[in-house]
């Protein structure tokens, strides 16, 4: 669109065909509705420059049926209509601030018919469900708390206030006293569903003296469905993410090929600092101790590392380098993390790993002067959490974004 | 008279028992889950606030591209570069008077490249942008 109304050039966008309702409903967003496209079959990636040359250049557009150049060229000599080259302003609304009154059944499915939920029952929110959820934090309910776009750079953002984050913590079913970690959530303005094709996932690791006056779970399955705050907290990301940043619209603002089960509820972790051989994360990332505070992740999700090492999982396990020999064989894109039990991360410390970061020089380094398979130390994360019945752990391709206070948003 | 009496008794005791008739048959009106009258709420709206649009002038069209020079600009999507290489040919083959030339955008897919803009704000006369995959 910039080269169109910056660099006055006439301009006409290739978008492979399942990209249609997203690419015009995002350009009239942006501020050009008749902004024009030519779609190509799909996928374009994988293809020889004979097929391509055979079945994309001289070949038709799945969407009109018109000959792809033909089309190509017509776009760039059709004479403009009137409206297109006019500015002017248009105020977005989002709808109405309410709904009902109605019986809960029809609220339910009015939810789920406006895309307004993750598919599973919400709690509704009323009035005075929502003045509960705000009477746990001092800020003023119409504050802005943060902007949340389906993927910075390429989408708008929508921005929110207190009260509206509210309403998504109660249809989440948290309770009123886990509300600033949401609030701390939001203000970090990451999606928690991006756009992308590759359905990414997201990670909240919550530190601080907040994980037991709320009663996160970081014992024997942290990271499944065994507590309420836990559980909650992630889900209210979710639909804070679809409601009041417009993410997870499909075909218009979310494109996952195979979609993420982890977006149910994200991937919550508040770390085990008690039987933890390492300080917090946060601390890490300069916080004290006695701060609270929530850190996101984003990438492709954790897995269990017996997934990829269980031909050598036996009694004298060395974990750092199989950790090494795994990390040295992801994607760079976003790094590498491991999510370690205490017990784990108790021998990894014993191998003489008795700081974090020692851990992770070591874990960057090529042996032999070689070229480092990640781009930085920074790009390799070490979590703590879970109980010390078994030495598993998880691995995944996922770096860290940011670090926000809890405390700030009491 | 007597006979009178009594079924005038009989009446008066029903007529007493009206007002418990009633009050019976509201309780059952209530406990009954076939006849109860499903509460109503009222609930907030979840949505955000979206931004304003501005709405931004597109270029004027061309009316031949005959003489002209088109930029044909490869995002980096994977494969983009192999399919907008084919365009820049089809123009060869078939508009010989088109002057198509392939760049390759600097960085990722939405970042910026102010050297190549300044480029075809030079010597370009349209663009063809390749951004899906």
């Amino acid at each position: 669109m910039d080269l169109e109304s910056n660099l006055g050039k006439p301009t006409v966008s290739i978008i492979t065909e399942y990209f249609k309702d997203l690419v015009e409903q995002n350009a009239a967003k942006k501020g050009m509705p008749d902004l024009r496209f030519t779609f190509v079959k799909s996928p374009v990636w994988g293809k020889t420059a004979e097929q391509l040359r055979r079945d994309v250049v001289e070949g038709t557009d799945p969407i009109t049926g018109k000959p792809v150049m033909q089309e190509v060229v017509a776009e760039l000599t059709t004479p403009l209509k009137d409206d297109d080259q006019k500015t002017r302003t248009i105020q977005q609304s989002a709808g109405p601030d309410h709904f009902g009154p109605d019986t809960a059944e029809n609220l339910q499915k009015l939810f789920r018919k406006k895309g307004m939920t993750d598919y599973l029952p919400i709690v509704l929110p009323t009035e005075a469900k929502v003045d509960q959820m705000l009477k746990a934090t001092s800020h003023k309910p119409d504050e802005i708390v943060g902007k949340i776009s389906p993927t910075p750079g390429v989408y708008e953002y929508w921005s929110y206030t207190v009260k509206q984050v509210a309403v998504n913590a109660v249809m989440a079913g948290a309770d009123p006293q886990y509300f600033p970690v949401i609030l701390a959530i939001a203000a970090a303005g990451k999606e928690s569903l991006s756009s992308s094709d590759n359905s990414f996932a997201e990670a909240v690791v919550i530190n601080g003296p907040i994980r037991d006056e709320i009663g996160l779970n970081y014992g024997i399955g942290a990271l499944g469905p065994f507590s309420h705050a836990n559980a909650t907290i992630g889900r209210a990301y979710t639909l804070l993410s679809i409601n009041a940043g417009n993410c997870g619209k499909i075909g218009e603002t979310y494109m996952g090929v195979i979609g993420n089960p982890a977006n149910y509820t994200n991937i919550v972790i508040a770390e085990n600092e008690k039987e933890s051989p390492w300080k917090p994360f946060s601390v890490r990332k300069g916080f004290k101790p006695e701060d609270s505070v929530v850190s996101i992740f984003e990438g492709w999700g954790v897995i269990s590392a017996k997934n990829s090492v269980f031909a050598v999982w036996q009694k004298d396990m060395n974990f750092a380098q199989e950790l090494k020999n795994i990390f040295n064989d992801q994607d760079q894109l976003f790094g590498g993390v491991a999510v370690l039990s205490p017990a784990v991360a108790s021998y990894v410390k014993q191998e003489g790993y008795d700081t974090v970061e020692k851990l992770t020089d070591w874990l960057y380094k090529s042996p032999d002067e070689a070229k480092p398979h990640f781009w930085s130390p920074a790009q390799i994360n070490i979590l703590v959490t879970g109980s010390s019945n078994n030495l598993y752990w998880d691995y995944g391709g996922m770096r860290y974004v940011k670090s926000v206070s809890i405390d700030q948003w009491r | 008279m007597r006979s009178r009496f009594a079924s005038l008794l009989i009446v008066l005791f029903f007529v007493s028992l009206w007002p418990c008739q009633q009050a019976f048959a509201r309780e059952k009106k209530k406990s009954d889950p076939a006849i109860t009258v499903e509460p109503k709420f009222t609930v907030l709206s979840p949505l955000g606030i979206p931004p304003t649009i501005k709405l931004l002038a597109m270029a004027p069209r061309m009316n031949t591209l005959d003489g002209k020079t088109i930029y044909i600009v490869d995002d980096g999507f994977v494969g983009g570069d192999v399919l907008l290489k084919e365009m820049a040919a089809w123009f060869t083959r078939n508009m010989p008077n088109v002057n198509a030339v392939y760049r390759r955008k600097a960085g990722g897919f939405p970042d910026e490249d102010p050297p190549l803009w300044a480029e075809i704000k030079a010597k370009g006369d349209a663009v063809i942008m390749g951004v899906g995959h």
